[in-house]
């Protein structure tokens, strides 16, 4: 082109060009729909990096954004469709994941991932589904979550088959009697209990008690009187109890000359609770990875570590690398990226291998069937003692 | 602008409408400019936009006019949402989500605008039924009774899991919320809360909150006052409950609990709290703040320059941004004033003549025997006096002989503990203070009590609603009395503002307003100078001989009593030393000495 023809550009061509360049400016701003590359694959990512999901959300979205990384040095998925996110903060609010996921449909992207929660997940569910876009939560385990429809999925381990691991191993144990403590502040720590009792019936054990805590109200006093009372003793105390109510209810319990041992959920595997000291001498929990120095799982904590400096002390950075590879491979055996077919192709996988542990979509409710490790906190260790692939014919029902 | 009132020539529901007017045509006209500027996602930003405002004008109606910041009011939008939503939604859902529910309350698949009155009802009647104990309290523990109750309403919906589900995920509800839904019931909002604000209640509610003894004075009951504005901003808040359901359509007892309290009381403060521009300008305000910071947040791309990624960016600024309004504007963004337009000058209508007259029944004052003890000290001891119609008498005395307690005992505020006081052949004694203002008692006080935030002709208006006066006649009974004592001019100027002079005209002409027949004025001297004292001597004469009414004066200003009375009475000690006209008085040794010492002197007769 000469010089000439570039410069001498038509009075209304100018124009043209100079609104093309307003709006490439304004678009960002007036939310209009972003412009992708043919080839790209595009997820939105709705997550609450700030509040009350933090905890859960954050290592979520590192891991992930590593996997992406990895994904995309290969090509992308399956090769050859790039990866890009969008990523929407929802400062751990509903409401603002609502409005965050109706604009990633309106941006158009193929694959929703939700904050690690029921409440936001459903309410994105009830957008998505409609919208026909596979959704995914990021560790959320309340298995009711995805009765939303068939595009929502989960990705880590729901309660209902932690519980149902758990409590196979007290029968196993020779445990008779459990007492549990429950807190009807989170479907968690209701739930899982009643998930656990559910299946210690099933196999002749007997519930001796259940207590009701507050969350964050750390007097367990009247729980610890009640339990010392109980004649003749419970073999184990069951509870999803986290932090602060975990220990404070250990330490009572201990100081109180109780030894009844103690049986705990996934939010146990936290280094600070290993730190404990006494109180958690021998507690057994259910998680959903234990890496093993040589395995998939110890390989991703040493590379996350060397790529960004940042040790991963729980699971759910290894869960959401996870997550990437499942879309992966969803999107491998659907061989394109329409969302029916991806939502078809990842409903049916079966035995995919991963990182934290391998897992299975086909004959669930889109929990995902992946194996539960068992572990033993040994002073101040953890310890393994078995993994699990629980058998979904004798899950619980959510 | 000859055929219009300006905006601060409006006065009660002319100010309502305009106000109405002004909000509704600002957030119409912002509404429509979102949307077309900002396509899908600025109907999503209105949608939630204006259930904030139909809940923060909720909030406003009861925190703005009583004073009382409620940390509750989050648990009334808990209350409404799952109502309308156990009640909307469809009854092949309810058997997944709800099976446990009672067959009264399932398959009603009430259509919204059906749902959205059952969120009313249902948040009306808990307002109702908790704002009985609650509109007891005032200042702060009436705030953290409030937050009582939403510990308390989260506690409830957690545990009622047949109702709630409880802690779990309460989803299926149809996401019927349109945009044009929200803005129409938000703009509804705001004409009910500018209404209440100048309806009867809402003057009494605001008057008690600037002045409580004094509301009680002009026949006002605080509580009921607080009931009504609490109940009202109930139904309110649980129907922008309701809408805020069918816009999630999925939440559970956390998503109404601290966060949302943070949220709406933030908003509600930030745009000023004791007016309906200043909830909706919180609302606005803070909306616009976090989305254009949510721009920020995944980096964005002006021209050549990108912004790094600051997730969090939105909290971040929300939190600077309240805490720079509390410190720069405690008042919030508009401190309380209100959005107003010109108004055509016939929604005024005819003034109206005041068809009452200007005191009920022209009855004088007895007391018998009346005694006061607390606790071994005797305040008043066997007062025995008559205060008669049409005629002024002056009540005298050293500092500590009774009289403030002979006023207490007579306006209600302690009861005897012997003796009696009638009104004209009506016992009085023992009762309530706001029954005896009704009865036709009136006082002024010792530091003067006006309304601060009310206008001078509200001030005096409505102490003539609250005893009995239709709505249109308090105002022209208001304007009645301003025009009889000179401040016509300031009708609708706020009475805080005015000078002392002033202020002291304003609260006899509220006094006055009551249509009393016995008007008992504290001091009400003080602190005048030479001028302005004769000023009021000359006035009150007139108003004695003029409607009829007692009047019992006590003032410490020797001079000034004994000119203007016809009997005095002289009390020391409790006991009543001496009676008589004023120049026996004078001359009565008893009197010289009960004052320490020095002689009365040459004191003009008048």
């Amino acid at each position: 082109m000469s010089t000439e023809a570039l410069t001498h550009v038509h009075p209304s061509r100018r124009a043209v060009l100079k609104a093309a360049a307003l709006a490439t400016v304004a678009a960002p701003l007036f939310g209009a729909r972003a412009a992708f590359a043919a080839e790209e694959y595009v997820i939105g990512i709705a997550s609450g990096q700030t509040g009350g999901l933090a905890p859960f959300d954050q290592p979520s979205l590192a891991g992930f954004r590593f996997a992406i990384d990895e994904i995309n040095a290969g090509g992308g998925f399956a090769g050859k469709y790039p990866a890009k996110l969008i990523i929407k903060e929802t400062r751990s609010d509903t409401a603002q994941t609502v409005q965050a996921v109706q604009e990633l449909v309106q941006d158009g992207v193929q694959f929703v991932i939700t904050p690690a929660d029921g409440d936001p997940t459903m309410a994105a569910g009830q957008i998505t589904q409609p919208a026909g876009i596979p959704t995914m939560t990021f560790a959320g385990t309340a298995p009711i979550l995805t009765s939303v429809g068939d595009f929502v999925f989960g990705s880590y381990p729901a309660d209902n088959q932690q519980m149902l691991v758990l409590a196979t191993y007290a029968l196993e144990l020779g445990y008779k009697r459990a007492y549990l403590l429950k807190s009807p502040d989170a479907a968690y720590t209701l739930k899982g209990p009643e998930y656990f009792a559910e299946v210690f019936k099933a196999g002749g054990g007997e519930i001796v008690g259940e207590g009701m805590f507050t969350m964050n109200q750390p007097d367990f006093s009247a729980e610890v009187t009640k339990i010392k009372g109980l004649s003749p003793a419970p073999d184990v105390i069951m509870t999803c109890a986290w932090e602060p109510d975990l220990p404070a209810f250990l330490k009572q319990l201990r100081a109180a000359g109780v030894t009844i041992p103690v049986m705990g959920a996934d939010v146990c595997d936290t280094p600070t609770v290993r730190a404990l000291g006494e109180i958690v001498e021998g507690l057994v929990h259910t998680s959903g990875g234990f890496a093993e120095p040589g395995d998939k799982h110890d390989a991703f904590n040493k590379a996350f570590k060397a790529a960004t400096g940042v040790e991963p002390d729980t699971n759910y950075y290894v869960n959401a690398y996870d997550m990437a590879y499942m879309i992966d491979n969803a999107i491998r055996a659907a061989g394109s990226t329409d969302p029916k077919a991806v939502r078809d192709a990842l409903a049916n996988l079966e035995n995919v291998p991963g990182a934290m542990s391998a897992y299975t979509f086909k004959g669930t409710d889109r929990m995902p069937l992946r194996s539960v490790a068992l572990a033993r906190i040994e002073n101040g260790q953890k310890v393994l003692i078995e993994r699990i692939t629980p058998d979904a014919a004798a899950l619980p029902k959510p | 602008m000859a055929g219009w009132l300006r905006p601060r020539e409006l006065r009660g529901y002319e100010r309502a409408a305009s106000t109405a007017i002004a909000l509704c045509a600002g957030a119409a006209v912002a509404a429509v400019l979102a949307i077309l500027l900002f396509g899908a996602n600025g109907e999503r930003i209105v949608t939630l936009a204006a259930i904030y405002v139909v809940c923060a004008a909720g909030l406003m109606t009861f925190s703005g006019n009583t004073g009382i910041v409620s940390f509750g009011h989050a648990g009334f939008v808990g209350i409404g949402a799952y109502t309308s939503a156990i009640l909307s939604m469809p009854a092949g859902m309810q058997k997944t989500v709800l099976p446990l529910l009672p067959p009264a309350l399932a398959g009603w698949e009430l259509p919204l605008p059906g749902a959205l009155a059952a969120a009313a009802v249902a948040g009306g009647a808990v307002g109702f039924l908790t704002g009985i104990p609650i509109a007891r309290l005032k200042g702060s523990a009436g705030s953290i009774a409030s937050l009582g109750l939403l510990i308390i309403v989260y506690t409830v919906l957690s545990g009622a899991r047949d109702f709630t589900r409880g802690n779990q995920t309460f989803y299926g509800v149809p996401r019927a919320t349109t945009a044009e839904l929200a803005v129409a019931v938000a703009l509804a909002a705001i004409v009910v809360a500018a209404f209440f604000k100048e309806s009867r209640t809402g003057l009494f509610a605001r008057a008690q909150r600037d002045n409580e003894p004094a509301a009680v004075a002009v026949g006002i009951q605080p509580v009921a006052a607080r009931l009504a504005a609490w109940t009202l901003s109930a139904a309110m808040c649980a129907v922008g409950g309701a809408l805020l359901a069918h816009f999630l359509g999925a939440f559970s007892p956390r998503t109404f609990y601290f966060d949302l309290t943070f949220n709406l009381v933030a908003m509600v403060i930030f745009g000023g709290m004791s007016g309906v521009t200043g909830a909706v300008a919180g609302v606005v305000g803070i909306t616009a703040i976090l989305e254009v910071l949510r721009q920020f947040e995944t980096g964005l791309a002006i021209g050549p320059i990108t912004t790094p990624p600051i997730l969090g960016i939105g909290s971040l600024g929300l939190g600077l941004g309240i805490l720079a309004m509390l410190m720069l504007r405690p008042r919030g963004l508009t401190g309380g004033r209100e959005a107003m337009v010109p108004l055509p000058r016939i929604v005024r209508g005819a003034t109206v003549e005041p068809a009452t007259a200007m005191v009920r029944a022209a009855v004088g004052l007895s007391v018998e025997a009346l005694s006061k003890r607390y606790a071994g000290i005797v305040a008043v001891d066997g007062v025995t006096c008559r205060i008669e119609g049409a005629r002024i008498t002056g009540l005298i005395g050293p500092n500590g002989a009774g009289k403030t307690t002979l006023v207490n005992l007579i306006t209600g505020h302690a009861a005897p503990t012997s003796g009696s006081i009638r009104l004209g052949d009506e016992p009085i004694g023992g009762a309530a203070p706001v029954a005896i203002a009704r009865r036709g008692i009136a006082r002024t006080f010792q530091n003067i009590r006006v309304f601060d935030s009310l206008s001078v002709l509200d001030n005096v208006a409505v102490a003539a609603l609250a005893t009995g006066a239709s709505r249109r006649q308090a105002y022209a009974i208001a304007a009645r009395e301003l025009d009889n004592l000179d401040l016509g001019r300031l009708a609708d100027e706020s009475a805080g503002a005015l000078a002392y002079g002033p202020r002291r005209r304003v609260e006899i002409a509220r006094a006055l307003a009551m249509r009393p027949s016995i008007l008992m004025l504290d001091e009400p001297a003080a602190g005048m100078n030479p001028a302005e004292t004769e000023d009021l001597r000359a006035r009150l004469a007139v108003i004695a001989a003029a409607r009829g009414v007692a009047v019992l004066l006590i003032d410490h200003d020797l001079p000034f009593v004994m000119g203007l009375s016809h009997d005095v009475l002289v009390l020391d000690r409790g006991r009543i030393i001496a009676t008589g006209r004023p120049e026996e008085i004078q001359a009565d040794p008893k009197v010289v000495e009960a004052y320490i010492g020095a002689p009365l002197g040459a004191v003009p007769i008048g």
